[in-house]
């Protein structure tokens, strides 16, 4: 069998499969007798075997057999869950990725034999004491009522006579039966490594209607094709066949475990079903459903569900009152970044004709027209918005592989800790989403290492021994922000201080008068390790410095906040976007710049004299605040035309920005307004120094700088 | 892209080049590496760039940085004309970029047999960025290395 085609929906379910069984084994440390755990992990285990039986992969799924062998054990109370289990659940973890990453590189499994891991679980199996693990008899009821799903349970009960039918499903029922004809209830049960059920289930359905008519089918033909059933299908087919002959036509579809039924008269189901009162009733649309999507599995199954899902019966299914969890589809992220690209073109083309229509604005354009406009302009800004979000996933792909790294750090390291996450379903861009695990793995590293305090010392603090890392995720205006974090020692400014007077970067004057932040910053130049010796984990001096470029790469930014003794905050900042922005357009002299809206706090008119000076800057009074004063025709080399007309202006517009906790008014020479623009990069040949973060194209054509209010600060 | 492609195959080891004026010479740019030529159109100055940017431009929505050739060779910028244009070069994977000259004139072909190898006696700005000399009807055209024109020694 070709299995090819399958791969890419085999690499995707096997990491969400281990990805899932790394969070079951993470808890089953912490709650070692939890059954549905345990069920859970034993079921993953499984499907992980399946999967790799079905493509081929002998050495993955003979290691993800022993894995599920030793579940079986711990599930049956023969084995006790313990520390040195956990460990090696993990290298098990760990092989089969490795396993996965050979398969997305070369297409196969390598020849990784893993002969160590194979034996320590048979070590396992075979050391299990059954004295020990006396079952606790309370659990055994629910323990036999999951069996019923789980595959080594051998019965295949009938379950279409438990079926709840609806009034309109007895009625036709009924009708069947005072026609005389016979109607059989079967259930098909699918052997459970099947890849396709859908497919299968299909087939079945196709092969018993040469036989007779299908009047009923649960699950319904919607949650069929999303593979939303478990491995097993109930019909009800009206036909002039034996039984005998309908099982034995479904049992030639391959996979096929089982088919079991009768034939059934109403008295079956005699009694008050809590009616699903909208269920369809399907005798004349049936032999359609299954037609359709038929072929559609071998192409895709993935697409196939979705546009399934578009005909007008899935449609009138989904409208049934199932459930319905999420619909997706999967898209190339290519095909997101062309819409994207598109989207903007068309700000782009939106933008010239507002600049037209501002320009040419002679009487000419009716009020319609200015209408119509403003139309236009909701309508790409929705459409900007829509596409945005369909760019966006959570976080949480990224930072559900951090308890597992911090417990494996805690392990290494002797040090107790805890990490807690909150908001892992902050959503960011996708771009944002794939490239923020790396800089998060190091500020993570870096609390675990640097950033804790060794156990004794932590009790001799007053500190509970055990440390607590976090990571914080939230959403702030069109920033998001992700804090990580630590209860340990902070950063010791002094011994920074002292490290950079050392090493040369400064001298012990100028030391002396560093700000605080500044003295952190030192953090964050390349190769300056405060590791006192050079561990695994961290203190290369490779670091903060690669942390901080990744983020600023991403248009965002990193701050710290410290407090000696008591721990340290990395505030990392993110763009909710990376394409398309509101934007304040500011005049200097003749050029246009832009300056994110999402930056800027207020605008004020400030009259020269209110000017004050502190160590030589300019500084402004607002309301009580201080701000001090950045004039952008000075930072960005604005030739003057005037420059005695600009001495003698009496007031100055001051834009104030902000980013976190700091605030500076910057001064402009005219404000253009409000709009939206479409960030597009200046290629790698220029040399700017960062002030500028990218340029857009104005409705004229015409080519505008967009400021990063970041770092003009 | 695919003519330059057919002639080439009929002519062997025979390239096309353009040649631009720039100030009094004449110089020689690779058309494999030209993606377009456009008339001067308005510049938006980038602050703190490099001396020798004039800043980007606007090409059908993309946004381009834009070299003075010029003032890359340490030679004084020249008023824009009707005869001044603006290169487009593609350059592998790198993005696009505009070069600014004085003049197109023309294409000519060149074989390997009609190009010299350049050895600067004097080594100045404006020999670090030629690659050879082509000789065409009695006229000497000087070839620009590209990469050492894009390469920024200076920069970061």
């Amino acid at each position: 069998m070709d299995v090819s085609q399958y791969l890419e929906i085999f690499i995707d379910e096997t990491s969400e499969h281990i990805q899932n069984l790394s969070d079951c084994i993470m808890s089953l440390e912490q709650e070692p007798d939890n059954k549905d755990t345990i069920n859970e992990i034993f079921r993953a285990a499984h499907s992980l075997k399946g999967m790799a039986g079905t493509m081929g992969f002998k050495r993955m799924q003979r290691l993800t057999h022993d894995m599920e062998n030793v579940f079986q054990e711990v599930r049956s109370d023969k084995i006790k869950v313990n520390s040195a289990m956990i460990d090696i659940l993990f290298q098990c973890l760990d092989a089969i990725e490795a396993y996965l990453d050979t398969v997305k590189e070369t297409s196969s499994e390598g020849t990784e034999e893993n002969e160590a891991i194979v034996n320590s679980l048979n070590a396992i199996l075979n050391g299990g004491n059954p004295e020990e693990a006396a079952p606790a008899s309370g659990e055994a009821p629910a323990e036999a009522a999951k069996e019923e799903t789980a595959e080594e349970e051998e019965g295949f009960p009938m379950k279409f006579l438990k079926e709840p039918l609806s009034d309109e499903g007895k009625e036709a029922l009924a009708a069947k039966e005072s026609a005389g004809s016979k109607v059989y209830g079967m259930t098909v049960y699918i052997d459970k490594n099947c890849l396709l059920k859908s497919a299968r289930a299909f087939l079945v359905f196709k092969a018993v209607e040469d036989l007779g008519n299908i009047i009923y089918y649960n699950p319904t033909s919607q949650d069929i094709e999303d593979e939303k059933f478990e491995f097993d299908f109930t019909i009800f087919v009206e036909s002039e066949h034996e039984f005998e002959e309908l099982a034995e036509a479904a049992k030639t579809v391959s996979e096929i475990e089982e088919v079991v039924g009768k034939q059934i008269t109403m008295s079956d189901f005699d009694k008050p079903a809590e009616a699903a009162k909208d269920e369809k009733k399907e005798e004349a649309s049936a032999p359609a459903a299954p037609a359709a999507p038929a072929p559609a599995p071998a192409a895709k199954p993935a697409q196939a569900a979705a546009k399934g899902g578009k005909g007008g019966k899935g449609g009138k299914a989904a409208s049934t009152n199932k459930p319905v969890t999420s619909r997706t589809v999967r898209v190339d992220i290519e095909k997101l970044d062309t819409l994207m690209n598109q989207v903007s073109e068309l700000i782009i083309a939106k933008n010239s004709i507002v600049s037209i229509s501002n320009t040419e604005g002679d009487g000419t354009h009716s009020q319609s027209f200015a209408e119509q406009i403003e139309y236009l302009e909701r309508i790409t800004t929705s459409l900007h918005e829509s596409v945005m979000k369909a760019r966006m996933v959570p976080i949480e792909s990224v930072v559900n592989k951090f308890p597992r790294m911090i417990r494996d750090l805690s392990k290494t390291l002797k040090k107790p800790m805890d990490l807690v996450m909150t908001g892992e379903d902050t959503e960011l861009d996708r771009t944002v989403v794939d490239q923020i695990g790396d800089p998060l793995q190091h500020l993570l590293r870096n609390s675990a290492d640097h950033g804790l305090e060794a156990p004794d010392v932590r009790v001799q603090r007053g500190k509970p021994e055990t440390g607590r890392i976090f990571l914080n995720a939230y959403q702030e205006g069109n920033n998001v922000i992700i804090e990580v974090g630590d209860d340990g020692n902070g950063i010791d400014t002094q011994a920074v201080k002292e490290k950079a007077v050392e090493r040369g970067i400064v001298t012990a004057e100028q030391a002396e008068s560093l700000s605080q932040k500044e003295i952190i910053d030192f953090l964050f130049m390349p190769s300056f390790s405060m590791a006192k010796k050079i561990s695994d984990i961290s203190g290369r001096g490779v670091g903060l410095d690669v942390v901080k470029s990744n983020i600023e790469a991403l248009g965002g930014d990193v701050e710290v906040k410290t407090t000696l003794g008591e721990g340290s905050k990395f505030i990392v900042r993110l763009p909710l976007t990376l394409a398309i922005i509101q934007a304040l357009m500011v005049e200097i002299e003749d050029e246009k710049y832009a300056i994110p809206l999402g930056s800027i706090q207020n605008i004020e008119n400030i009259e020269v004299d209110e000017v004050k000076y502190v160590q030589a800057k300019e500084v402004i009074t607002v309301r009580g605040s201080v701000y001090p004063l950045i004039r952008l025709d000075e930072i960005l080399d604005v030739e003057r035309k005037d420059p005695e007309a600009e001495k003698n202006k009496t007031s100055l517009t001051v834009v104030i920005v902000r980013k976190g906790d700091n605030f500076a008014g910057l001064v402009v020479d005219k404000l253009m307004g409000q709009q939206e623009i479409v960030i597009k990069s200046m290629g790698d040949y220029i040399n700017n120094n960062k002030m500028i973060s990218g340029a857009t194209i104005l409705g004229d054509g015409e080519v505008a700088l967009i400021l990063d209010a970041n770092t003009l600060m | 892209m695919a003519g330059e492609n057919a002639l080439t195959t009929i002519d062997g080891d025979k390239k096309q080049y353009i040649v631009v004026k720039i100030g009094s010479e004449q110089y020689g740019i690779d058309i494999s590496y030209i993606d377009n030529i456009v008339r001067m159109q308005s510049i938006t100055r980038v602050p703190k760039a490099q001396e020798y940017f004039n800043g980007i431009i606007n090409l059908r929505g993309e946004v381009l940085p834009v070299m003075s050739i010029r003032k890359r060779m340490g030679l004084q910028e020249d008023e824009f004309n009707n005869n001044t244009r603006i290169i487009i070069l593609k350059i592998e994977d790198r993005g696009g970029l505009g070069i600014i000259v004085d003049q197109v004139k023309e294409v000519v072909e060149l074989g390997p047999n009609e190009i010299d190898n350049y050895s600067p006696e004097t080594k100045d700005e404006r020999g670090d960025f030629i690659r050879g000399i082509g000789k065409n009807n009695n006229q000497l055209i000087s070839l620009l290395d590209l990469y050492a024109i894009i390469d920024d020694k200076e920069g970061m």
